[in-house]
């Protein structure tokens, strides 16, 4: 089908200071084929050191091989002005540049985007900051954590009557650096017209603030706020229940209309007796007018509750979705390594990491018939130095 | 459209987008091109109208389809055009409105987009260079092609539900659909690479965005680790693995309304001393084991117990503010209020505000970046539905106003 084997983004390339709040931009955009080069300070990058580990040594980190896949790598120790130059010199070679680091600090080396804009006009720089490069909380101290609770998820994630949560994987940092790929690749096609990179400023308070669905609009509407309502999905001031024990974990259902006939076909075909009205509970939404009382629902959730009971998750995704019930699973991290849709899917590569050796790694997020993704190992500290800084140094001779 | 004279209104200048997605993904990922410029043209249908459109919230009393401010959230800045697909005559309007589009988008369920004909293979034929984007659950193949699903229980299959919750109670999820914001990126970056391609190469591809596949890429290093050793992520509450104290602790009642938390993140031994100076804690100063985050973790019950005493005597902002003058992470879990009212939003002026004839003035969320020499304009309000298809039928798609009066009544345009 393909005219070409090149990736996507092949032509282009990435310069990588990125700590651990942007590296899977980054790492998507090495996937897609940009030649994304992760500058590691002496003793390489922070997140070497980041569990989880492959081995029971502190240098085999399995966080690294995943955020830096495909890239390459060079070490540049930015506490020197020596390689300050040495960086802006790469930059001139560069497409685009990510950084994570406080508003001021880059520029406080001579690295910033206004330092940058004369020498290398043609440089995206993206700055990934918690709160953006300007405003009364930029230069607040932050963690995921902080990030997750600034844009106001963690008030609609949770038990009622404990803490406000966050999910257990870092999704402020990962959600911002994909709202980071997301606008880098804007600026690439406005490049395209002006001829010039400019800089693209991504705040994670933000992009964490664009996560709360409809609750923060039924504020501004109706004056609600909406509250966390535990395995269930608040609307404003009513809550639908999604998680269900079952035999083995749990599973996610939640009773939309078009669920319900299905549902009742289900338990039937299973001899489980419903005993619900399916016509009635296929009228009924799950928010606006209409609503159920209290006991109604409870009655219908005791019914589903004594069928799910008795079935293992994963039976009950087969079975459930080939009744045409929107029925999912509580997958494990081993429940998707062990999933036949992304085995049928070849979702799974292999790569060999020069440190750990064989790893199965997570492919392709995505299928580009034309251009299709590239699963690559991780460097090793330093690995390309040579090559990149020579190269760079004679394109930018050539250029002078 | 692209009048503006603001720079970033002509980013996507000439580029028409044939929108078949609907809900949240499709629909999230198009209009932040369309923010640029790009020509979005929403297929819709009053008879299978977008599940978003019948949401809330909404004025009271008004029952239209024109009505629901969760839909304009997420379809500023495009066009509507009516197009009962399930119409023998609909899937013909479509393929002339292809013919004039650089990318298709649809998220319906695999073999949907086949049975009315305009598969890949079909739209290629109408446009070589078209660039088509599906988004599905799972994929366009696999066993599990056909499974039906949405963010709210997508998530529980993409793993992010399980490791959402307290360790000693069931798993409760985002609560929210939140696979949605993961692969509207997913969509963007697919879509903009794909489009970066064509203009270097003029080839057109297609895209088969599996929504459960690009949300496994938030799991940081879950799937690889339970790949490669077997270990497999539990649910942590608010804790982290690698330092403590973290949590989220109760605060003083600020007369806000509701319960009050802020959220505290000790992250290195440095922040650690600092907290314990504060609050006067000699016992913490001065313990050996404290000042290393593994005794740290060994102790975080105790530490937990501790912090919160602290703050549950003070309101969330004077936590905030004692604690961010000294340097260590700490931020109230806002609200929607807080959100919707939070000053450093405001600062960046966050809240788009949009003007709708049936919804009235109501502030929508803008992107989470900002572009210094292309900021976009503000968007066009959302699209009443078929808003735009006479333009669509006349101009694009060719009809006469004869043809077009006759696709009317035949029930096409609808």
């Amino acid at each position: 089908m393909s005219q070409t084997t090149q990736a996507a983004l092949s032509p282009y390339r990435v310069i990588d200071l990125t700590a651990e709040i942007g590296g899977l931009s980054t790492k998507l955009l090495a996937g897609l084929g940009a030649d994304v080069i992760r500058i590691e300070p002496p003793g390489g990058h922070v997140t070497r050191r980041r569990g989880p580990m492959q081995r029971e040594d502190e240098d085999s980190s399995l966080y690294w091989v995943q955020m830096n896949a495909g890239k390459r790598s060079i070490m540049l120790d930015l506490d020197q002005e020596q390689d300050h130059e040495r960086l802006r010199a790469l930059c001139e070679t560069a497409d685009f540049l990510f950084e994570s680091d406080a508003p001021g600090a880059m520029a406080a080396r001579g690295l910033g985007y206004d330092d940058l804009r004369e020498r290398a006009p043609q440089l995206i720089y993206v700055s990934i900051t918690p709160f953006g490069q300007t405003g009364p909380k930029s230069m607040w101290a932050t963690s995921d954590l902080i990030g997750h609770v600034s844009g106001g998820l963690s008030s609609l994630v949770g038990d009622p009557d404990r803490a406000p949560l966050r999910p257990s994987v870092e999704q402020a940092y990962n959600i911002t650096a994909l709202n980071a790929g997301s606008a880098a690749l804007i600026a690439l096609h406005a490049r395209h017209l002006s001829g010039r990179g400019q800089h693209v400023d991504v705040s994670m308070q933000a992009a964490m603030a664009n996560t709360l669905g409809n609750a923060r609009l039924y504020y501004e509407m109706d004056g609600i706020v909406t509250e966390r309502a535990g395995g269930a999905r608040a609307f404003a001031d009513r809550a639908t229940r999604i998680i269900y024990s079952c035999a083995d974990g749990y599973v996610a259902f939640v009773r939309i209309p078009a669920s319900m006939r299905a549902l009742h076909r289900w338990m039937t075909a299973e001899d489980a007796h419903p005993g619900f009205d399916a016509e009635k509970w296929a009228g009924i939404s799950i928010a606006g007018n209409n609503l159920p009382d209290d006991d109604e629902v409870a009655e219908l959730e005791f019914e589903i509750e004594a069928f799910f009971a008795a079935r293992g998750a994963q039976s009950l995704y087969e079975s459930g979705q080939h009744h045409g019930v929107m029925i999912c699973p509580v997958n494990t991290m081993q429940d998707i390594v062990d999933s036949p849709q992304l085995a049928a899917r070849g979702f799974f590569d292999e790569i060999d990491d020069p440190e750990l050796g064989r790893l199965t790694v997570p492919g392709a997020p995505l299928k580009m018939s034309a251009t299709p993704w590239q699963t690559r190992p991780a460097p090793t500290l330093g690995q390309h130095q040579d090559e990149i800084l020579t190269a760079a140094a004679s394109e930018v001779r050539d250029g002078d | 459209m692209a009048s503006s004279n603001v720079p970033g209104a002509h980013v996507f200048d000439g580029v028409r987008i044939a929108d078949f997605a609907w809900v949240g993904v499709g629909p999230n990922a198009t209009m932040q091109m369309a923010f640029h410029g790009a020509e979005v043209i929403r297929v819709e249908s009053s008879n299978r109208p977008d599940t978003f459109r019948n949401g809330g919230p909404r004025p009271p009393g008004v029952n239209s389809l024109d009505a629901s401010a969760y839909f304009a959230k997420f379809n500023r800045g495009k066009r509507s055009v009516a197009i009962n697909l399930a119409h023998p005559r609909g899937a013909e309007v479509a393929t002339r409105l292809i013919a004039t589009a650089d990318i298709v988008t649809e998220s319906f369920a695999p073999g949907f987009m086949q049975r009315i004909g305009l598969s890949y293979e079909d739209v290629r034929k109408i446009k070589p260079d078209v660039i088509m984007c599906s988004m599905s659950m799972e994929g366009q193949t696999g066993p599990h092609a056909g499974f039906r699903g949405f963010g709210l229980t997508l998530q529980a299959t993409a793993g992010v539900t399980g490791v959402t919750g307290w360790p000693d109670r069931n798993p409760v999820g985002t609560g929210v659909a939140y696979t949605d914001w993961v692969a509207t990126h997913l969509g963007i970056i697919g879509i903009l690479s794909a489009l970066d391609h064509r203009r270097r190469t003029g080839e057109g591809q297609y895209i088969d965005l599996s929504q459960l596949e690009a949300s496994t890429l938030v799991l940081d290093a879950g799937v690889i680790d339970a790949a490669n050793t077997g270990r497999v992520a539990q649910p942590l509450g608010n804790r982290d693995l690698r330092h403590a104290p973290q949590g989220v602790y109760a605060c003083a009642d600020d007369h806000t309304g509701g319960d009050r938390w802020v959220a505290i993140a000790i992250t290195n031994d440095d922040q650690w001393h600092r907290l314990a100076l504060l609050m006067d804690r000699q016992d913490w100063i001065e313990s050996d084991e404290l000042c290393h985050a593994a005794g740290r973790l060994a102790a975080q019950d105790a530490l937990d117990e501790g912090v919160e005493r602290w703050t549950s005597t003070q309101t969330v902002s004077e936590v905030e503010q004692i604690l961010q003058a000294i340097g260590i992470p700490a931020h109230r879990a806002s609200n929607v209020r807080d959100a919707h009212e939070d000053p450093q939003l405001a600062h960046r002026n966050h809240w788009w505000t949009s003007d709708h004839p049936v919804i009235g003035t109501m502030s929508y969320e803008s992107p989470a970046w900002r572009l210094s020499d292309t900021p976009p304009p503000m968007p066009r309000r959302s699209p009443l539905l078929g808003e735009d298809s006479e333009y669509v039928y006349r101009e694009l798609c060719g009809y006469s106003e004869e043809e077009f009066k006759q696709l009317i009544v035949e029930g096409v345009v609808e």
